[in-house]
């Protein structure tokens, strides 16, 4: 379970928040989405989850306990990252990468392999052809599944994953979005989602946290924001393009 | 030089070649090797502690602007040595910035959100640097250590005048004797060397690059991978063999050790005129005496050979009283040649237990020169006769000339004189350009081969404004009291040389292109005392 509470980040000494006053919490074996326009603090947030950014105020807590008091280390490998940018390591194989928290944690070589293999096929690039490939020599679709096997590799409880199909095109993002809701019902994990789309939103989400400019506008199901939305904001965002098919 | 004539004299000094190639690797090897140690963690060391980068790369880069000779003599000081140990530190100097400079850029530039990606998936800080930032900074730094190298086999030319040895010692060597072909047979090999050592890790850094799945397919590739990690290290192996199992006929030292003979060492400065006072020094004792010598010639100037004769690194060359007595003991001029003599023995004897032996004769001197035809028609004698004509006249100066108190400046003065302008040259282009009429008067040495050889004229210093510069064997009081047998033997020197005769001498080398041991022989002979 993640719990925030009271939450506030300001990166110019409280000028401006990237987040404020966030509260919420993902039950176990949840999708939370959190949706929002750019720069409303999606990404400040899930760094803040796994203490890449510690927060101004307010305490967040994953397994009942207040991420200050964890060892950062130990807590980031619990936690597996899709991260925005992808961040694949380049001088290593894909194998490499997707090899590297099971290597930090101390497995052996075999399970190691075993392990990787699976996720490969998983994420639908088969390790024959793709293990000793380096990141460049995929396309930007197969390095973001690299970048899920990865953040998947140590069977973490928690997975953080930052608009990890952001930069395709319509066709690959929608694969991957099918691939993802397979693989959610396939592994049960409790997931934080950022996504700026509100197709994926909706897709994905079990339940769905708006943001604007660092303020939470409202959090719930689907049928929750789309029957009774909380404020002005979610009424516009959603009566501008209701999706169609889910009305 | 004819196609056939240059072969033959390429073969003949193809083993000296070879080793001084291997010392050359050597040194740029070995001193490439320690900055790694020393500037790559300093690199890392930098990166991770940002309030030390500035006074710290301060420090490297002032220690890149020392010019080498500098360094060279500080070093001296310091290690008290001459040879490798201080050449090999100097080099160490150098090649220090670019090696941490490029370690620090290379960490600085890893991108961040790979190594952000690193912190995120739970690497330890140590982890996030060893796996991940170093590995991706290492193209980089590859660079630096690839400009260290190659700017390092340039500026281990320089180590040949502190004795250890190098291609720098051909070039020295023909610098010094004005000898094209020489200065090409250090130079030429010394590039070729860069290339390779430029091509040599140039390879190494390909064969770091992660190998792909298709390089696979050919096995040669994976092989070359293999040679061209091997290639820069097969290079410094190459070197160190080379320079331990230096070849006996140019190191005698190990023969003189099984002998149990003692050995002299003689150094010279690095120009014509030391190079045939040392080889006429060492021909002597070889045959007088059964002392057994070792010719450290070509040593960077004075203050090398001094710094060499004080620590003991050499046991005698020859000094010229006005240079002991202005640039050694920092004394003003003694204008008498007598009493400048007994200053300069009196000091030396008791500063340094350094004795002064009899003087050789001549005195090398600076002499306003001009051309003999355009003195004989003026009716130039002296250099006052050139007072009424002097504005007219175009000079043609060294550097050192134009700026030393005792050069032009001092001249200008105690002569009254001022010519009509003054061009700077190179000491070897300086006769050139009197004998092509490009100036009318020059800062000839009094001792020059050209003087006679260009049909140039002294002119008299009838106001003695330059200070006399009359060469003596200078030699350590320790190994004159073991061996005073050298004290009897050079003492043959004294007086022997007037100036047209080293002015002879030095032509018959510089001029006519002759070995210097075979002109020294002929003379020594003729003198009937060899
Ligand atoms: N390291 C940082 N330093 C300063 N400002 C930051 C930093 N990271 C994020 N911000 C600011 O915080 C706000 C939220 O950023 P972010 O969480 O990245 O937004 P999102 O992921 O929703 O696009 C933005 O205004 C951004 O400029
Ligand atoms: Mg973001």
């Amino acid at each position: 379970m993640i719990k925030l509470t009271r939450v506030f980040k300001t990166f110019d000494g409280g000028r401006s928040y990237a987040v404020k006053d966030l509260s919420l919490s993902v039950d176990w074996g949840e999708t939370l989405v959190l949706l929002g326009s750019s720069g409303c603090g999606k990404t400040t947030t899930l760094k803040m989850i796994n203490r890449l950014i510690e927060p101004t105020k307010g305490t967040i807590e994953v397994n009942g306990r207040d991420v200050m008091d964890h060892n950062p280390v130990d807590l980031r490998r619990q936690i597996g990252y899709v991260f925005q940018e992808i961040g694949l390591f380049p001088h290593m194989t894909i194998e490499q990468n997707v090899e590297i928290v099971p290597r930090l944690l101390g497995w052996s070589i075999r399970s190691r392999r075993e392990r990787m293999q699976e996720l490969l096929d998983l994420v639908g690039l088969p390790a024959e052809r793709f293990a000793e490939r380096f990141p460049d020599e995929l396309s930007g679709g197969q390095q973001q599944r690299v970048g899920v096997a990865r953040a998947l590799a140590a069977n973490p409880t928690y997975l953080l994953m930052d608009e990890p199909f952001g930069a395709l095109d319509a066709l690959t993002r929608e694969a991957l979005q099918q691939e993802l809701l397979t693989l959610k019902n396939q592994i049960k994990k409790t997931i934080v989602f950022v996504t700026h789309d509100l197709h994926e939103a909706l897709l994905i989400g079990d339940r769905i946290a708006i943001l604007h400019e660092g303020n939470l506008e409202q959090i719930g199901t689907k049928k929750d924001i789309l029957d009774t939305p909380a404020t002005k904001f979610v009424k516009d965002l959603f009566a501008i393009k209701r999706p169609s098919i889910f009305t | 030089m004819s196609f056939d004539a240059l072969v033959a004299y390429i073969l003949e000094r193809l083993p000296e070649l070879w080793l001084r190639t291997g010392e050359h690797l050597m040194l740029t090897g070995c001193s490439t090797l320690s900055a790694m140690f020393i500037g790559i963690p300093v690199g890392i060391l930098l990166y991770r502690t940002t309030w030390l980068r500035g006074p710290m790369m301060g420090v490297i880069g002032i220690l890149q602007t020392i010019p080498s000779l500098a360094m060279l003599v500080f070093l001296l000081a310091l290690l008290k040595k001459i040879g490798v140990m201080p050449a090999l530190i100097a080099l160490t100097l150098y090649a220090l910035l670019p090696i941490a400079r490029n370690t620090l850029t290379g960490l600085e530039e890893v991108s961040a959100e790979v190594m952000e990606a690193a912190e995120g998936i739970g690497m330890q800080e140590y982890q996030q640097l060893m796996m991940v930032r170093i590995p991706l900074a290492a193209p980089v730094i590859v660079a630096g250590i690839r400009t260290a190298a190659v700017v390092g086999v340039g500026i281990a030319t320089l180590s040949a005048f502190i004795g250890a040895g190098g291609l720098g010692q051909f070039i020295n060597r023909g610098l010094a004797l004005a000898n094209t072909n020489l200065i090409l047979l250090g130079a030429i090999p010394a590039a070729l060397l860069a290339l390779i050592v430029d091509f040599s890790i140039g390879a190494f850094e390909w064969g770091l690059r992660p190998e792909r799945k298709r390089d696979k397919k050919g096995s040669v590739q994976s092989l070359m991978r293999q040679l061209a990690f091997m290639l820069p290290v097969a290079l410094v192996l190459i070197g160190i063999v080379t320079y331990f199992t230096k070849p006996g006929w140019i190191s005698e030292s190990a023969t003189q050790l099984e002998t149990g003979h003692r050995i002299v060492r003689i150094g010279t400065k690095n120009f014509t005129e030391q190079l045939i006072l040392g080889e006429m020094m060492a021909q002597l004792i070889e045959t007088k005496t059964d002392l057994i010598v070792e010719r450290r010639f070509n040593l960077g100037g004075t203050m090398i050979c001094h710094g060499a004769l004080v620590n003991g690194e050499i046991d005698l060359y020859a000094e010229y009283t006005g240079t002991g007595l202005t640039a050694i003991l920092k004394h003003a001029v003694i204008s008498d040649p007598e009493e400048a003599l007994h200053y300069v023995t009196k000091t030396y004897h008791e500063r340094f237990d350094l004795q002064w032996l009899k003087p050789f004769g001549f005195n090398n001197t600076y002499a306003i020169s001009v051309r003999a035809a355009d003195a004989a028609q003026n009716g130039w004698n002296t250099i006052s006769d050139l007072k009424e004509s002097a504005k007219n006249l175009l000079a043609g100066f060294t550097a050192e000339f134009a700026e030393r108190p005792d050069g032009y400046p001092g001249l200008r003065q105690a002569y009254t004189l001022q010519f009509g302008d003054v061009r700077d040259f190179d000491p070897s282009l300086m006769y050139e350009a009197i004998r092509n009429n490009e100036v009318d008067v020059i800062c000839a040495f009094a001792t020059d081969g050209r003087i006679a050889a260009y049909n140039l004229k002294p002119l008299k210093d009838d106001r003695n404004f330059f200070p006399p510069y009359h060469a003596a064997p200078v030699i350590r009081e320790e190994i004159l009291k073991t061996h005073p047998e050298l004290g009897d033997v050079l003492s043959l020197f004294g007086g022997l040389i007037d100036n047209a005769r080293m002015q002879r001498l030095n032509f018959e080398v510089d001029g006519k292109k002759r070995r210097t041991a075979e002109v020294v022989k002929e003379f020594l002979k003729a003198k009937g005392i060899l």
